[in-house]
């Protein structure tokens, strides 16, 4: 798993990018994750390796200054990285339009991957705003986990919208001297 | 043969770009202080990455002619070898930290541990490098935790402990106030009188504070290069830099003929108070 | 030393400076420890879960993190508990409900909801131990020693140290947008507007530092060589090393007791 040194420098960079954005969230006040920004950008950039792992770090980053529990959801950013990654190389981040199916995917492949462990781990609550709308499915009489997994589709599909159309206007502004050194973005804008 | 050689270098980042370096031409030996002075948009940095062999590889393409280090093109010289060759230290603080060090100790010491060298090798060669820049109280550190003075310093160090052949630095003191900026220029000055140092910058002073040898780099060509006294009476240099007002004084006595045949223009204060009180007392 | 703690990554890192003899104990021990940990915790009954919450709670106190441990718990264990009460104790419909007149209350939701609350108190707990008493740099430098890829230390170490400078341009980006008329206290659309226009800046200057930062860490010969020398790596002493061994055989074993009884 050799990276270039300057994917590596851009990894370490987005992962800085994923921690303090949600610094931003709490600016604007509004209930926005956005956390996976810099792994779609890194997807988009170097592919769905180098995505992969700047999501598992940046996990585990945050359990190191924030919150250890947060690495408990890894899987799900590794899953956001790969099929960011997998979706660019097919070029479906080119266009503005590809941008936002391509977000319906992740927010939904990132959805089932997420599920499972809100449940097993945690009871099926994350602790956030989702929680209203979960109550909310369990009182109206759907099973748990079905609850848990449209209150989260929801607020994921919104948060991973954002996510990716933001990364998909830094990488269409970035110059061309920027982007000609990275092979992977090269071969999939081709 | 000379340590760097470029020869006729046409240089742009991309097909379609602007041409940065237009047909350039430099020698530096082993040993000489060189300040490579321009403005804004001269080719002074590119130039100052190329001499350092800095450009990423995708990017090391001239249009035409070429750079040698040691009768080497960069491309064939591989990484070890580059970093024990030629040191490069930027404009910016931050960005010259390895983003591995946790302690400004530990930062000198990334280096010579990546060239693999004798633990005990790399202390002395760390020691030596805390004094030669005084960093020594400083030792324990966060590196982003220092001033931007202190950061380039480290950075010089860090440099160093690599034993270059030769140490280019881009505006150096850029953003520093006349004091900080005095002393760091006062660090290189004491640097061992075997390093070749090429500064590059676009401030007459730090130049002049160090360099024997003047190149002047306007519209990525080299339109100057000399001693001192060449560089202050070129007519493209107090339209760059501006100068210091004594010596745009005895520049003006001298185009308007009072200035005495033969005098070098002055490069202190101290000289051009000798200077104009001869001067003055001879027309009085 | 680097014990100390420092003015930038001190305030980014859970890291509480101390010399307790859990802050001495090498990292790749507790690293080790703390998988072997949390992977036992799954394979135990609440009351093993409540001990090992208690335990690693204690140590956390001997070691010095004691406020740190409770911030941090109080933090993110309350609205999970809130949440867990009012879905399973409350809302979830199972056969044992009680009805209290307005609402009804489930002993079984209630157990549940514990059981959930005591694992991830446990694990929280746990991890905390591991975090507030080893600093990333000996972790890295005791990583380093036993051959971690200098590019996975180099993406632990980097972002470490860059969150508070790069903290500290989202807050610059962010007054000089306001000065510009940027409202962050308007309407949701505004302030929705508003994100990207904090955000893009911030991305745009960290990538111009990239091309830099790369040739800074060739020019340092990153990588020319398959191993680095890392000086002042910690002490490893031969009983820790088995120790770790022990753990690592230990789980497979316990796994396939559990499986088999």
């Amino acid at each position: 798993m050799k990276f270039d040194t300057r994917t590596l420098v851009l990894m370490a960079i987005a992962i800085v990018i994923n921690i303090v954005v949600g610094q931003l969230a709490v600016w604007v006040k509004l209930p926005l994750y956005v956390d996976a920004v810099g792994t779609v950008l890194v997807a988009i950039l170097a592919g769905p390796l180098a995505g992969a792992v700047t999501g598992v770090l940046t996990n585990v980053i945050w359990g190191l200054v924030s919150d250890p529990t947060a690495m408990a959801f890894f899987p799900v950013s590794l899953v956001i990285g790969l099929v960011a990654g997998i979706l660019a190389g097919i070029g479906w981040f080119r266009t503005i339009g590809k941008t936002l199916v391509s977000a319906v995917i992740i927010g939904i492949i990132s959805t089932i991957v997420a599920v499972p462990i809100i449940v097993y781990m945690f009871g099926g609550v994350t602790g956030a705003g989702t929680d209203f709308a979960t109550a909310y499915f369990v009182a109206v009489g759907q099973e748990l986990i079905n609850s848990v997994a449209v209150a989260n589709l929801a607020t994921n599909l919104v948060d991973k919208i954002l996510t990716c159309v933001i990364a998909w206007i830094i990488a269409s502004r970035m110059p061309n001297r920027f982007t000609a050194s990275f092979p992977f973005y090269q071969k999939a804008a081709a | 043969m000379a340590l760097i050689a470029i020869e006729n270098l046409v240089f742009a980042y991309g097909p379609k770009m602007p041409v940065i370096l237009d047909g350039l031409s430099l020698s530096i030996e082993a040993g000489e202080r060189v300040a490579i002075l321009g403005g804004n948009g001269s080719g002074k940095t590119t130039l100052a990455h190329w001499i350092a062999g800095w450009l990423p590889r995708a990017a090391m393409n001239a249009t035409s002619g070429a750079v040698l280090a040691n009768g080497k093109a960069w491309p064939a010289w591989t990484a070890l070898e580059r970093a024990e060759a030629v040191q490069f230290v930027g404009q910016i603080p931050m960005q010259q930290l390895s983003g591995f060090a946790f302690t400004v100790y530990d930062e000198l010491v990334f280096g010579p541990g990546n060239l693999g060298l004798e633990p005990d090798e790399i202390r002395k060669r760390a020691d030596w490098a805390l004094d030669i820049c005084n960093l020594r109280h400083l030792v324990d550190r966060d590196p982003f935790t220092l001033s931007g003075g202190e950061q380039q310093r480290l950075s010089i160090a860090a440099a160093l402990v690599m034993h270059p052949k030769a140490l280019v630095l881009d505006e150096p003191t850029g953003n520093f106030d006349p004091e900080s900026r005095d002393n760091l220029l006062d660090q290189i000055n004491r640097l061992p009188s075997d390093l070749t140092i090429i500064l590059c910058d676009m401030a007459l002073k730090p130049a002049l504070a160090i360099a024997k040898r003047f190149v002047l780099l306007d519209g990525g060509r080299i339109v100057a290069d000399g001693g001192a006294q060449e560089i202050l009476s070129h007519p493209r240099t107090s339209a760059i830099f501006g100068m210091p007002a004594v010596m745009e004084a005895a520049l003006l006595l001298q185009q308007a003929g009072h200035w005495p045949a033969g005098e070098d223009l002055p490069l202190t204060f101290g000289r051009a108070q000798e200077q104009f009180g001869r001067i003055t007392h001879v027309a009085g | 030393m680097i014990g100390q703690g420092n003015p930038h990554t001190g305030k980014t890192l859970l890291f509480v400076p101390g010399n307790s003899f859990i802050h001495r104990i090498n990292p790749l021990t507790k690293l080790v420890g703390l998988l072997w940990l949390a992977a036992t915790t799954f394979m135990l009954p609440p009351m093993g879960m409540a001990v090992v919450f208690i335990a690693a709670f204690a140590f956390g106190v001997i070691a010095g993190a004691g406020a740190v441990f409770v911030r941090r718990l109080v933090l993110t264990v309350t609205p999970f508990a809130i949440a867990l009460f009012v879905i399973h104790g409350l809302l979830i419909k199972r056969p044992d409900m009680i009805d209290y007149g307005l609402i009804s209350l489930s002993p079984g939701g209630l157990t549940y909801m514990a059981h959930i609350l005591v694992r991830v108190a446990a694990l929280l707990t746990a991890s905390m131990l591991f975090v507030t008493t080893t600093h990333p740099a000996i972790l890295l430098k005791s990583l380093d020693s036993h051959g971690i890829s200098p590019g996975i230390a180099y993406l632990i170490s980097s972002p470490l140290l860059l969150i508070e400078p790069f903290s500290a341009r989202a807050r610059a980006i962010r007054d000089a947008q306001q000065a510009r008329g940027l409202d962050l206290n308007g309407s949701w659309k505004a302030r929705i507007k508003a994100f990207p226009a904090l955000l893009i800046p911030l991305v745009t200057l960290a990538l111009s530092d990239l091309d830099q930062r790369a040739s800074v860490l060739d020019g340092r010969a990153f990588r020319a060589r398959p191993f680095r020398v890392v000086l002042d790596a910690p002490v490893d002493q031969p009983y820790e090393r088995w120790l770790r061994r022990l753990l690592l055989l230990a789980l497979p074993v316990q796994i396939g007791l559990l499986l088999w009884l």
